[in-house]
């Protein structure tokens, strides 16, 4: 995994635990360029009731960086999802 | 669909040891045993009159249900950043000495260790203050996942945030590659 992974034209999507067993995938590539703020409707397309069941409680990370998708008018929204980039899924995490 | 795993689930974790370290601060995400001795000795110094060494073991139960047996997954390259951010913050707001936080990476049998934090500093009062709070942060903050499995059902994902169980839906309409009892067969997570 990783972004020299994509194929081009393509970003990865990591997921892990609750998003990786609702999609039942580690990860997978999606079509770029995308605007953050249409990821989760994305998903929500393949793969319907994501969105309320899982991706409304995640955080979202761009190449090992958080973005900010709270809100209708969120900054993160607006950032490019481009060709090559890392994107994961980040649910309500539990260590310790 | 389901945001639970099967009693069969493995997940991927690393083979080796992910680590960062400077002469002050150790971080690590090991699939292997972790070893409390290691990080006493890793945070003396002469200049430390205190060391408080955390160690945090899986338990058996979850709001009085039974659980048979625990695994972590990670997002490894985010999280091993998150821990030594962590560590290098409270080694400077606490005035510590040294310190070190790791967490086990995949099964972890019950009563067995899965996180270990060691703090030094010159005196009592910093080094407690210290390991709690890099014991909440990291609880907080790291990009880990707990998969407790319980007995006699399937593996439930939780979330440190609300205290409470990850949700249970219905099977009807999983869309896995692999299906039945043990599909999704790729699910889970690793950072490698």
């Amino acid at each position: 995994m990783g972004p020299s992974a994509s194929p081009a034209g393509h970003f990865v999507v990591l997921y892990f635990a609750a998003a990786a067993s609702y999609t039942g995938k580690t990860s997978e590539h999606l079509a770029s360029p995308m605007a953050a703020g249409e990821l989760f409707g994305r998903l929500e397309q393949l793969y319907p009731g994501i969105r309320a069941r899982v991706l409304e409680s995640c955080a979202v990370t761009v190449n090992l960086q958080y973005i900010n998708l709270d809100g209708d008018d969120a900054e993160g929204a607006r950032v490019l999802l481009k060709e090559g980039d890392e994107v994961a899924i980040i649910p309500p995490v539990s260590s310790g | 669909m389901s945001a639970t795993e099967p009693p069969t689930y493995q997940p991927a974790v690393p083979s080796t040891p992910i680590t960062r370290s400077t002469p002050k601060i150790h971080v690590e995400l090991t699939p292997d045993p972790l070893n409390p001795q290691e990080a006493t000795t890793f945070v003396r110094s002469p200049s430390a009159g205190a060391t408080v060494l955390f160690i945090g073991t899986t338990r058996d139960s979850f709001n009085d249900l039974p659980v048979s047996s625990l695994a972590y997954t990670s997002y490894a390259p985010l999280a091993i950043n998150t821990l030594y951010s962590i560590a290098e913050s409270i080694l400077q707001k606490h005035e510590c000495t040294k310190i070190t936080i790791v967490h086990k990476l995949g099964e972890c049998p019950i009563e067995e260790e899965s996180i270990v934090i060691a703090v030094s500093a010159k005196h009592r009062q910093a080094a407690w203050r210290a390991g709690e709070e890099a014991l909440e942060e990291t609880k907080k903050r790291a990009e880990i996942w707990k998969l407790e499995r319980f007995e006699g059902g399937e593996g439930v994902w939780r979330a440190n945030r609300d205290g409470v169980m990850g949700v249970r839906v219905e099977d009807e309409g999983i869309q896995t590659e692999g299906g039945g009892v043990n599909g999704p067969g790729t699910a889970g997570t690793g950072g490698t």
